[in-house]
């Protein structure tokens, strides 16, 4: 894995960047967290934040021109926050007595300030603190400038006095009435280390760099108004605090340039969107200050504006409290651990790959296809942790197994002759595409695994409906195609299974694939573009449903859109328009289309992590009161396993009746290879009149409570496994044996796991009590 | 990883003997342990209990995974 190219993308991420408020002040005043603690009470943390970024805040506090209300993101739907208003709260309720600060050592290096107005005492305190020795030159008999023009307005004679006292007890110098010409500046450049000019105007034209402050390459700086040409007050004191730091590193002889980019104003990168209306208008005051109450009120109304559409969009982001730039940062320390524990694992096989959070990013940055190629990464280098997941590769391995796979043309006509009689010829459209087979497969049905797995009894029809609908020939092809290899990072299982699905299709002479899983549809664009596909859902919308007794419905469903379909638009519209042909009304989700959300299963987090996965299906599943309609079999399972009701849109297509299919329990983990297994002999027998071997019965038949099948689920345990150790048991009478309650309690280890069944024997039957398993080998000498 | 000894009302069915605590070597990935399991003295078959195998062993297997 590229680890530079990967920091570079998590550079991208701008879910640091300050807001506009704080972006355009020049001296960067935390607004949010000021306005955070005001909004929790706290009006003293909020006074500490303005002290130790502003200078000479309690006057600042009240008379600056606030450029951060112009920008303020609630201008564009009502009044911005009352920043203004807010500070002087602040000042007036949260005022802390200054901690005495010991002076350190005096510097030989001397500077001298011309002007004592406030970009010269800014100077001239900031270059005090690093230890110079200055004195300040003002013409007049008192400091402070402009800031006497105040008085009587923002600011009272007795707060701007006992600012300018504390000022004056510091260890600077200050010389009155000493007025100071061209002349006299540049006897000063002789004499002191440094210079700055701070006198609002000047006698000869002056210009400055404007990042630095400094004339030319000389040691004077100008700041204030002759440096800003404009009357603003923050910008007075910003300029003086730069032209103090350049003036600091030129005496030390430092880069004088170096990280200053971003310094003073300027506009964020935030495209803040506002989703609610609320609290459009400002809180109005009705003293002189806002009281504490409202000041709290006026505080709530601000949005904290912040880049983080994604993780608001995300359950993954936001179990793990984070964002792509800090996760990125955590997949960089993972992939170089050499020795130690790899943290971030799980964080990792928890995200389901949905790709939404590429959709929200306006920067485009996938975090998606971040820990896709993180996880093959880890597979690489033998670092994913097996458990994660283990079950679903299994899984995979069987129905790409004989239990499952096969691949059938479709009944050539020769074969098919016994049913081209009349009425059947006339009134069955699947007889009638039967007898107009060409023997070349123009169609190949590829109905994946967990659909069959979940709907064993509705795949015969849909084939019969698709023989008897679509131009062509259709066969058929029972199998995985891949996708839980894809989202475990096994590229090279990834590799093989697609491989054999192309062989396939070159041997049929490239048929169109008609899919009906929504991750098939996705792995086939990613591994196999050349294949032509169609949706079973855009056969539908065209073709006309299967002509079938429903009875009318005028339910209102939520539509949930399968992740797997985010880029195709195509499948959306048909769904819709299937329900609503079928008489329902659709609610849509504000999550929707291409940017849907996950019902918690894709990137397989429903075995690597159950938490997060019911997480994903919580989210999902109460942002809506109405059932929910969805056209992908997990997602079926997955809500309806937090108790939501959900169609899959096979329900309605095709009734079962007498059932409620809303509620139905999908089935468990057992029944879906048993499913699956039935399905391919079903058609075996049905359509291809191949007669298959019956089922044997087990000689120890397992009877097993649905707490029992529960915990089979959860703990990833099937019924063959269990079958293997019980006639391992009942054979070897290796086992144990529990006198107190008649039961017994044995093991086998398969593959890589050790399976524990307790049970009781009772009138041939074994009933199961516990089942669990363990990873671990247990080395029996 | 250990066991509790006292009370086990479990014996060896194939043996017809208690089970007893003895020190048995288990491995799982690079990690190799010897820890004291209950076992039936006669064939050696390891008696492994739900909560053993769902707590410390899980518990274990994760760490070494995460190695």
């Amino acid at each position: 894995m590229d680890l530079d190219k990967l920091l570079k993308i998590g550079e991208e991420c701008i879910h640091q960047e300050p807001p506009a408020c704080t972006a355009i002040c020049p001296i960067h005043m935390d607004i949010i967290g000021f306005i955070g603690e005001i909004e929790k009470g706290n009006f003293k943390k909020a006074y500490k934040l303005m002290e130790k970024k502003i200078p000479f805040h309690r006057i600042i506090g009240q008379i600056c021109d606030h450029p951060c209300e112009k920008v303020c993101i609630r201008n564009k739907t009502g009044e911005s926050i009352n920043i203004s208003e807010l500070e002087k709260a602040v000042l007036a309720y949260g005022y802390v007595k200054p901690k005495k600060v010991w002076p350190i050592p005096k510097k030989k290096e001397k500077v001298a300030v011309i002007g004592g107005g406030l970009s010269a005492l800014t100077v001239a305190m900031d270059l005090d603190k690093k230890g110079y020795q200055v004195t300040i030159f003002e013409k007049t008999n008192r400091i402070g400038g402009r800031l006497w023009d105040f008085v009587g307005g923002l600011l009272s004679e007795k707060e701007l006095v006992e600012e300018l006292d504390s000022f004056k007890k510091k260890e600077i110098k200050i010389e009155y009435q000493n007025f100071v010409n061209q002349e006299i500046l540049v006897d000063f450049l002789k004499t002191y280390d440094a210079v700055y000019l701070g006198t609002g105007s000047w006698e000869e034209a002056i210009t400055c760099d404007s990042l630095t402050f400094q004339v030319d390459d000389s040691s004077l700086f100008i700041g204030g108004q002759i440096a800003n040409g404009n009357d603003s007050i923050i910008q007075s004191v910003s300029s003086a605090r730069f032209a103090a730091m350049s003036m600091d590193r030129y005496i030390s002889k430092v880069a004088i340039r170096d990280s200053r980019d971003r310094q003073g104003s300027f506009e964020t990168l935030i495209n803040q969107e506002i989703r609610s209306d609320k609290n459009v208008k400002r809180i109005e005051k009705n003293e002189k200050n806002y009281t504490q109450e409202e000041a709290i009120q006026e505080a709530k109304r601000c949005l904290k504006c912040q880049c983080k559409k994604c993780v608001d969009a995300c359950s993954h982001l936001k179990k793990y409290e984070t964002s792509p730039d800090a996760y990125i940062r955590q997949i960089n320390h993972n992939e170089r651990i050499i020795l130690g524990t790899h943290y971030a694992n799980e964080m990792i096989n928890s995200c389901t790959l949905c790709g939404l959070c590429k959709e929200e990013c306006f920067k485009d940055i996938s975090l998606k296809d971040v820990i896709q190629e993180t996880r093959e990464s880890m597979v690489e280098r033998g670092k994913m942790p097996l458990s994660a997941h283990d079950f679903a590769l299994k899984d995979m391995a069987f129905s790409n197994s004989k239990q499952f796979s096969m691949v059938r043309k479709q009944p050539s006509k020769e074969e098919s002759k016994d049913l081209f009689y009349y009425p059947l010829v006339s009134f069955s459209k699947y007889v009638q595409g039967l007898y107009k087979g060409t023997g070349k497969t123009d169609y190949l049905f590829y109905p994946g695994c967990q659909l069959p797995a979940s709907f064993p009894d509705d795949i015969g029809e849909i084939y019969q409906y698709l023989v008897g609908h679509v131009k062509g020939d259709v066969g058929i092809y029972l199998g995985c195609c891949g996708a839980p290899a894809d989202w475990a990072g096994q590229k090279q299982l990834m590799d093989e299974s697609i491989n054999k699905i192309k062989k396939v299709w070159e041997e049929m002479e490239f048929p169109t694939f008609i899919l009906a899983c929504s991750s098939c549809k996705r792995v086939f664009e990613k591994y196999c573009p050349e294949i032509q596909t169609i949706s079973l859902w855009e056969i539908y919308e065209k073709e006309g449903l299967p002509k079938i007794k429903r009875i009318k419905q005028s339910k209102v469903l939520a539509i949930h859109d399968a992740c797997g379909t985010r880029e195709n638009n195509e499948i959306h519209e048909s769904v819709r328009k299937i329900a609503k042909n079928l008489g329902y009304t659709l609610e849509e989700f504000e999550y929707n289309k291409n940017k849907t959300k996950c019902c918690g299963y894709g990137g397989l987090v429903y075995y690597a992590n159950r938490d997060q996965a019911n997480d994903f299906i919580l989210d999902r599943t109460t942002e809506t009161e109405n059932d929910i309609l969805v056209y992908c079999a997990m997602c079926k399972n997955l809500f309806v396993s937090g108790g939501k009701r959900t169609y899959h849109l096979l329900d309605l297509i095709y009734p079962k009746e007498g059932q409620d299919n809303g509620l139905k329990k999908m089935p468990s983990l057992s029944d879906r290879h048993h499913n699956r297994s039935k399905v391919k002999q079903g058609l075996l027998k049905e359509i291809w009149n191949e007669q298959q071997k019956e089922e044997e019965e087990p000689l120890y038949p397992l009877i097993i409570s649905e707490d029992i099948v529960q915990k089979m689920d959860d703990r990833y345990i099937l019924k063959e496994d269990i079958q293997q150790v019980i006639n391992n048991a009942q054979e070897s009478k290796k086992r144990f044996y529990n006198s107190e309650d008649d039961s017994f309690l044995a093991s086998l280890r398969i593959d890589n796991v050790t399976y524990w069944v307790s049970y009781d024997e009772r009138d041939g039957c074994i009933f199961l009590k516990n089942v669990y398993s363990h990873r671990m080998e247990i080395v029996e000498e | 990883m250990n066991q509790e000894n006292n009370s086990n009302p479990w014996i060896c069915d194939l043996c017809q003997v208690p089970i007893k605590l003895a020190k048995v070597k288990v491995k799982y990935l690079d990690g190799n342990f010897e820890v004291e399991l209950m076992q039936c003295p006669l064939c050696h078959q390891v008696f492994i209990d739900e909560a053993l195998a769902l707590g410390k062993m899980v518990e274990v297997e994760k760490g070494l995974e995460d190695k």
